[in-house]
């Protein structure tokens, strides 16, 4: 199986890898970039905790190849704080800010993949209400805060656009 | 989980795509959103020589208005059928786009081509090269035992695509072409029933295409899914149903369970009971759902979770409710 130049652009910068095509971007992510926050929680796209953006849409990294993400933007939740202007102070994104204010965070395996979920949702409405925000991350399970805060959190970044 | 190996060919056109089609035949499986296929490979029940990708060119991905028709490009996402205008009068498909999944798995990579063809499932089968392998190999696997019913001589894996019942309710036809032909089938007849192979399509074959037509004033249609969660979740029974209304009686009816046999029920005396008869005819529903559990009950096969004894009482459930959905739709 030969391996393939391909061209990356994540979190604004470009990456450039010579990789087998059958190397998922979720391995990309983990094992060639240390961008590890998007997980393998089950291999198969049905845990959601692999989610990150690509072209500003939410999709499961463990089941797209990562030749098939050559050439798009994609987002990671390292790159968060960064679309913000990452300073040594911590400049969060609201999201961030808001999982850490509201309790969302317990193990945090989850919370990588609620946040892209979430950055998907409100890049492409800034003010969903209660039950746009469930269905956004009804792909993400999560085993131990219950999902309220999670929704709250949210929430409250959605309530923040309002104002 | 890894993927096994595989060569990958980014065509950058459809014709270059048939060319290798017609090429590889059987050795060259079609990767479109890759939410069927590529869990299928990792739990290496797929493993394809070749993998063709669609992704150059937004391949097949459009949806066209016509005056009789709506022509969906079979690559076009379903996102992009949720957010397009000219989706709005097809209840039913919208109903089942949505309930496909959920928007961060699929919606945005998953086609509807994708989902139309997607293999049979089982609780036996889809499992993991490892678990498989304490077993010897059913029938879907080339073996010769079925696990999900005792002694049965062929495979009995159940079809579960949330778009198939929802779009053959609607009347859908389908364009499926390869290098040097095409041909239009309606969608029901894209289903072979065979759990080993349950889409009809040959190896140099593509499915290009879904039409559907535009009724006007009087269509309804709805799509009643059953399944454990509100999300992420493959349906363990639906119920895709379109009315047609005038003057306030059902001129015409489909009624298709999906999730219950190895392809989508067309259940057309089931249907038949609702013609002629005023859409607010409360026993003559309750005649279509019952007849439709009748049907349908003779092909459940219990390996795609929750009991088989409650998936058959449900099937009238969710038919009354499409049923009623979808007159609610016709008077909009």
């Amino acid at each position: 199986m030969k391996k393939v130049k391909a061209q990356f652009n994540i979190n604004d910068e470009k990456a450039s890898l010579f990789i087998g095509p059958n190397r998922t971007l979720l391995e990309v992510l983990r094992e060639d970039l240390d961008l590890i926050g998007a997980k393998e929680g089950c291999g198969e796209g049905v845990c959601g905790s692999c989610t990150v953006l690509m072209d500003g849409a939410p999709v499961r990294s463990c089941l797209t190849l990562a030749l098939e993400a050559s050439g798009r933007e994609i987002l990671t939740v390292e790159g968060l704080a960064e679309e913000n202007g990452f300073s040594a102070e911590g400049g969060l994104d609201p999201l961030q800010e808001a999982f850490i204010e509201h309790g969302a965070v317990q193990c945090g395996f989850c919370a990588p993949g609620m946040l892209m979920s979430a950055k998907g949702l409100l890049l492409a409405d800034p003010m969903p209400d209660e039950n746009k925000i469930r269905r956004a991350i009804s792909g993400n399970i999560c085993r131990c805060t219950g999902y309220a805060k999670i929704v709250d959190a949210i929430s409250s970044v959605a309530e923040k656009n309002r104002g | 989980m890894r993927l096994p190996e595989f060569e990958y060919l980014a065509p950058k056109n459809l014709d270059e795509a048939l060319d290798i089609l017609d090429a590889h035949g059987p050795d060259c499986l079609v990767l479109a959103g890759g939410t069927d296929i590529l869990v299928r490979m990792k739990n290496r029940l797929a493993t394809p020589e070749y993998l063709l990708s669609l992704k150059s060119a937004d391949m097949l991905s459009y949806i066209r208005q016509k005056e009789e028709r709506l022509e969906i490009g079979a690559g076009t996402t379903l996102s992009e059928i949720k957010e397009s205008e000219k989706t709005r009068p097809f209840a039913a498909l919208l109903q089942a786009v949505s309930s496909v999944g959920a928007v961060s798995i699929q919606h945005s990579r998953g086609t509807v081509g994708g989902n139309l063809c997607q293999d049979a499932r089982c609780l036996y089968y889809n499992q993991s090269d490892f678990w498989r392998s304490a077993k010897q190999k059913c029938h879907k696997a080339g073996g010769r035992i079925c696990y999900a019913r005792d002694e049965s001589d062929r495979c009995n894996a159940t079809f579960q695509s949330d778009m198939a019942p929802a779009l053959i309710a609607s009347g859908a036809r389908v364009v499926i072409i390869k290098k040097g032909g095409r041909r239009f089938i309606s969608l029901a007849d894209l289903y072979s029933s065979r759990g080993e192979a349950p889409i009809s399509l040959e190896p140099e074959e593509i499915l290009s295409e879904v039409r559907l037509p535009v009724r006007g004033k009087g269509f309804g249609s709805a799509y009643k899914k059953l399944s454990y969660r509100s999300a992420i979740d493959y349906p363990v029974a639906s119920a895709g149903v379109s009315v047609m209304v005038e003057n306030g009686s059902v001129k015409g009816a489909e009624i298709v369970i999906g999730a219950i046999s190895r392809a989508p029920l067309r259940l057309l005396q089931a249907a038949g009971m609702l013609c002629g008869k005023s859409a607010g005819d409360r026993a003559a529903i309750r005649d279509a759902a019952e007849k439709s559990m009748d049907l349908a009950s003779a092909f459940a096969v219990d390996n795609v979770g929750a009991s088989l004894e409650y998936r058959i009482k449900m099937i009238p459930i969710l038919v009354k409710r499409a049923i009623d959905a979808a007159i609610l739709n016709a008077r909009q």
